[in-house]
């Protein structure tokens, strides 16, 4: 009784070949659309709501300066990142990064010059563009590798002989990208779901518009909810033991009219010690029959940890923080606010983060 | 103090031109000037004057962080500048406290944002603020913006001659990298003839020859030209066709509105040669990512074209006509964005037949991404709003979707977010419309993903919405039952193709989906017609879903039949409106039709599917209970669906009340019944329709039903009814078909 309802072979890759198929088969993919693409996507988004993990393993410290060359190691933690997600790229080579840095040089010129009354001298307008791939920034196998994008450019009145200065950079990147999900992606795709950039507002425009252009992807603000800073609150907090966080500072918003704001900074060791107190005794785990190969941390943990900040809060200024969100946390790890922009400080434990923000920004992926 | 004038002022004006008018009238005038001063005491304890005095008194290095006054006054301010605009005087005060940097930067950017006038600016301000410039403690981005806005605000300066005295002052800024353009911009509106001198051509020189020629410095270089031929001897080129860009995004729509409340007269400096098409401001513009892209072909074609492939590609831009895609077919290349196809047959149809995963896969994140941005992650409440583009693109998406007679996989996750936010009337035409076309959801998931959210918008909703929400359900089942019917055709012809399963849709889970939905919208239509009062309407969208139920077995070859509820066939039984009585009769005449030749291919092929006892059993239960009802006038008889007590029903007072819903004494056809009794016996006085139930007149009457166009009774009367007219005078009885 049992009538199977076949699935399409795969198409292959190459998207020029045409293939001669019966009406039948084309009714085939309608009719598993639904659960077509979904389940090709292997998480079936609609299906199963997808969330952020519960249980994430504790920060150590990597010793990254080993894997990635400290010159651009040293640049993606000086800076101050604003995020964006990028829906999956298709048909990017990390091979053909010298033909995208012409292209995109060749591209902003084009886009400077529109509106413009006449061409500017030399073929791009003092505009050079580099791409790079960041050797060592991967964690998982099924990771990409980071592709960082630096735009140098002369400034306006520097005397001919001044070197050309960084004017914008941005980066693309996966950490421990849910392998599922990266798995269920045909071969033409790359997916580097989280991209950060720095410098004026309109060369992200034009950078994005290009990349929209040739890899057909879509570009959206990634902000970093309530339940990521609070993660990263205890993420951060874990670390102070092996290095100091000077300091953990949260700034709270509540809704009241006109809007408090309240900065709440706690002694590190303080804030050490009471993460230690609600740390569930990791012999206690493996009692319950989890076999803990690693130090990992629970939102559980994580809740209990914010619950204690904030009624230590309400003990001394009778305000409860519940009632208001966490809009940003900075300690000398790091900073993070809600609106989207990340400064991570120090690199040993960068992974961790990025690991936590790609995660964010896979769950903003439409399918 | 400056407010309080501001605020006074047209109204002095107003009394003064008064009194000019009419020297006579005194009185009048006197009284206007006790009502004037009233006005002004009132005015006094104005919040938004208080808020204007605050900020020209409050004193330099005042806290901003923590501070509610002033973040009270800013929003009476900012919500005055945007709904009616500012007064000259409000614009001198606030522009001053913000240049002058009194309470720190952040402010000042967020007070040149208001700046909206309502009629004109004072000259003086802006040269107090062009001053404040050459103080130099402002934040780069932030001179900037003040150029910005003196630029887009210069037609409404009421006077231009202190600011052309202070043309060397406001030249000295052409030094600075970032504010270079914008000067050169604002220079070119000041410009007269005797500005232009030999040491200001020399320096637009020299920064020409450190900048290149940049269109800014060449524009001003060349209206000095025209004052003063012989100090420039520079060539302009000739080509020079558009003039500088126009920075008036950030006060653009604010001002126009407030001009068009005002009925201000004065326009924006939008000279249209000085405009060019200002790309940038459409991709500011809230809703750009519901922007198609446009239809281009791949740029960088040599990291996509394998070297084996050396066949020449015809872009599909270029494709004009079907003849010509049928021709091209096996070489055709799709565009860099697939987001462009939506909406041009042409591609679709293209796309359709290569079944490209990748292809589709592009077309679907964009198209997900846009609808999760637009409606989902907005965070300014963007989606609250109706908006045209929306709605736009909607409708194409709908329209594509028709086209392609399926859904997009991205739009139905979308929808099944969007279902759990949405409040059910944001272009609800559209959503029901995309719902509609939501493939078959597996039954374990179908509760959790459409039930629930659409039952609580069910019951919290308008009738319109119920009707709505019912069409939409009948749409998609009608959907589902399509493709099952191609699909189950081709798959007898196609076993091969069963080796490799491994996609999750059985014949048996698509069984449950179907049955999950007609049950569900049976609960809806149960519950939806006890809180409408069986609205006559609602009802009609209900029996439009049975209608494609009852078919289900012949015209969609799906083996299951499911009954409604007794809450839709009771209420359209005993409906007040003929129609739904005739509908409900083709319906259950349909169900005795697909219920006979199921069985009967049952017994024909023994491996056919089972159809259970309970369903017959409903079927004749309902049989029955009509039968009676409208024929034997046997309702309420124990034993049928609709039971009463006895005792009660003779408290009712209604005379004969079994014989109150047959075909003569239905509230739907009781009209009919009076008037073919006048019809037939014209003249008698004292109206017995009773008598039309005798033998004769009872076929008469049918007859005369039958031609009202009642097709659905006269199917159902003749398929089910053993009735001859010779019968004598016994009318025929009932019977059911498939007795168990």
């Amino acid at each position: 009784m049992e009538r199977h309802y076949s699935s399409i072979a795969r198409t292959p890759t190459n998207s020029l070949v045409v293939k001669r198929r019966t009406k039948s088969k084309s009714y085939r993919l309608s009719y598993q659309s639904c659960f077509g693409a979904g389940s090709r996507l292997g998480l079936t988004p609609a299906l199963t709501a997808r969330r952020l993990n519960t249980s994430r393993r504790a920060p150590k410290s990597h010793n990254i300066t080993d894997k990635v060359n400290a010159e651009q190691l040293a640049l993606l933690v000086k800076t101050e990142w604003q995020l964006s997600y990028v829906t999956p790229l298709y048909q990017f080579r990390h091979t053909q990064l010298k033909n995208y840095s012409r292209q995109l040089s060749a591209f902003i010129a084009a886009e400077k010059q529109q509106g413009l009354a006449v061409e500017v001298e030399g073929p791009q307008g003092g505009i050079r563009v580099s791409f790079s791939v960041v050797q060592g920034m991967v964690e998982a196998a099924d990771d990409a590798e980071t592709v960082l994008i630096q735009i140098h450019s002369k400034p306006l009145f520097a005397r001919p002989d001044e070197p050309q200065k960084s004017v914008w950079s941005g980066w693309l990147t996966c950490i421990n990208g849910n392998p599922d999900y990266l798995h269920s992606l045909p071969e033409d795709f790359v997916c580097l779901p989280l991209f950060c950039s720095s410098g004026p507002e309109n060369l992200t425009t034009v950078v994005k518009s290009w990349f929209q252009q040739n890899f057909d992807c879509c570009f959206g603000p990634l902000d970093i909810s309530h339940t990521s800073l609070q993660w990263l609150v205890a993420l951060w907090t874990n670390c102070h033991a092996e290095s100091s966080i000077q300091h953990l500072k949260m700034i709270w918003t509540l809704p009241v009219a006109p809007p408090l704001q309240i900065t709440y900074t706690v002694n590190p060791q303080d804030a050490w010690e009471l993460w230690s107190s609600v740390r569930k005794d990791p012999q206690e785990e493996n009692k319950a029959g989890k076999d803990v190969e690693e130090d990992s941390i629970d939102i559980e943990e994580v809740i209990s940890f914010i619950q204690a900040l904030k009624s230590h809060f309400y003990r001394h200024f009778r305000l409860d923080l519940s009632a208001g969100s966490l809009n940003q946390v900075s300690t000398a790890l790091g900073s993070a606010k809600y609106s989207g922009r990340i400064k991570i400080s120090n690199s040993k434990y960068m992974i961790t983060t990025l690991t936590l923000l790609t995660e964010c920004a896979l769950l903003k992926m439409p399918i | 103090m400056a407010a309080q004038q501001n605020l006074a002022g047209p109204s002095d004006s107003d009394t003064s031109s008064v009194s000019d008018q009419s020297v006579s009238s005194r009185s009048v005038n006197r009284s206007l000037r006790v009502a004037e001063k009233e006005r002004r005491k009132n005015k006094a304890s104005d919040p938004y004057v208080v808020a204007l005095k605050y900020f020209s008194d409050v004193e330099a290095g005042t806290p901003v962080y923590g501070n509610d006054e002033v973040e009270n006054n800013m929003v009476l301010v900012e919500k005055v500048a945007y709904s009616k605009g500012l007064s000259p005087e409000a614009i001198s005060v606030m522009l001053e406290f913000g240049m002058s940097l009194r309470m720190g930067t952040s402010l000042c950017a967020r007070v040149l944002k208001c700046l909206i006038p309502a009629s004109v600016v004072p000259q003086e301000a802006v040269v107090r603020a062009v001053v404040w410039l050459g103080v130099g403690k402002l934040p780069i981005s932030t001179q900037v913006l003040f150029i910005k806005w003196v630029l887009t605000i210069f037609d409404l300066i009421d006077a231009k001659d202190q600011l052309r005295a202070i043309y060397g002052f406001i030249f000295s800024f052409v030094t600075d990298e970032n504010l270079c353009p914008f000067i050169c911009h604002l220079l070119y509106l000041l410009t007269r003839k005797e500005s232009v001198r030999v040491f200001r051509v020399r320096k637009l020189l020299e920064l020409q020859s450190k900048l290149g020629r940049q269109p800014f410095l060449l524009h001003l270089l060349s209206l000095y030209k025209v004052f003063c031929p012989e100090l420039v001897t520079l060539s302009i080129p000739s080509r020079m066709k558009s003039g500088f860009r126009n920075h008036n995004s950030t006060w653009k729509s604010a001002l126009t509105g407030v001009q068009k409340r005002n009925g201000s007269q004065v326009a924006l400096s939008n000279n249209p040669a000085f405009t060019i098409k200002d790309k940038t401001n459409s991709r500011k513009r809230k809703h750009y990512h519901l922007e198609l892209p446009a239809l281009s072909s791949v740029v960088n074609k040599e990291a996509q074209t394998e070297p084996s492939s050396s066949r020449k590609l015809l872009p599909l831009v270029q494709l004009h006509s079907f003849a010509q895609l049928l021709e091209n077919m096996h070489r055709i290349e799709l565009p860099a964005q697939m987001g462009s196809l939506l909406g041009s047959s042409l591609p679709l149809q293209y796309l359709d037949f290569v079944q490209d995963e990748s292809a589709l896969l592009r077309l679907n994140f964009w198209l997900g991404y846009a609808l999760h941005e637009e409606f989902l992650f907005c965070g300014d409440g963007g989606a609250l709003q109706t908006s045209e583009e929306a709605l736009q693109f909607l409708n194409k998406l709908l329209s594509t979707q028709h086209f392609l007679q399926e859904g997009f996989s991205s739009s139905e996750a979308f929808l099944y977010k969007f279902l759990a936010v949405w409040d059910g009337s944001l272009l609800r035409p559209q959503i029901l419309g995309l719902l509609s076309n939501v493939p078959v959801v597996p039954s374990s998931q179908i509760g959790r993903l459409l039930f629930e959210p659409l039952m609580q918008l069910f019951f919290t909703s308008s009738m319109f919405f119920k009707c709505g929400l019912m069409e939409c359900l009948n749409n998609m089942l009608l959907k589902w039952l399509t493709w099952h019917s191609v699909y189950a055709l081709e798959d007898d012809l196609d076993i091969s193709l069963n080796s490799h399963t491994s996609i999750n849709m059985t014949l048996s889970g698509f069984k449950d989906s179907v049955m999950e939905l007609v049950d569900f919208a049976g609960r809806l239509s149960s519950v939806g017609l006890q809180l409408e009062g069986c609205h006559s309407l609602f009802l009609s969208f209900v029996l439009d879903f049975y209608e494609t139920v009852c078919d289900m077995f012949l015209k969609y070859g799906l083996p299951l039949v499911v009954m409604p509820p007794p809450g839709v066939f009771y209420p359209a039984m005993c409906a007040t409106d003929p129609v739904s009585v005739d509908r409900l009769a083709y319906i259950m005449y349909r169900y005795k039709v697909n219920l006979t030749s199921a069985k009967s291919q049952e017994k024909l092929t023994e491996q056919a599917f089972h159809i259970s006892r309970e369903t017959f059993r409903e079927f004749n239960q309902y049989l029955v209970v009509m039968v009676n009802c409208l024929w034997n006038s046997k309702m309420f008889q124990p034993g049928m669906g609709v039971q009463l007590e006895e005792e009660l029903l003779l408290k009712s007072n209604v005379p004969q009340y079994w014989t109150s819903f047959d075909l003569i004494h239905h509230p739907a056809f009781m009209s009919y019944a009076v008037d073919f009794h006048q019809k037939c016996w014209p003249g008698t006085k004292d109206m017995d329709l009773n008598s039309i139930k005798n033998s004769k007149p009872w076929s008469w009457y049918l007859e005369y039903l039958f031609t009202q166009g009642y097709d659905g009774l006269k199917q159902f009367v003749q398929s089910n009814i053993n009735w001859q007219l010779t019968a004598g005078d016994k009318r025929g009885d009932s019977r059911s078909t498939q007795q168990t």
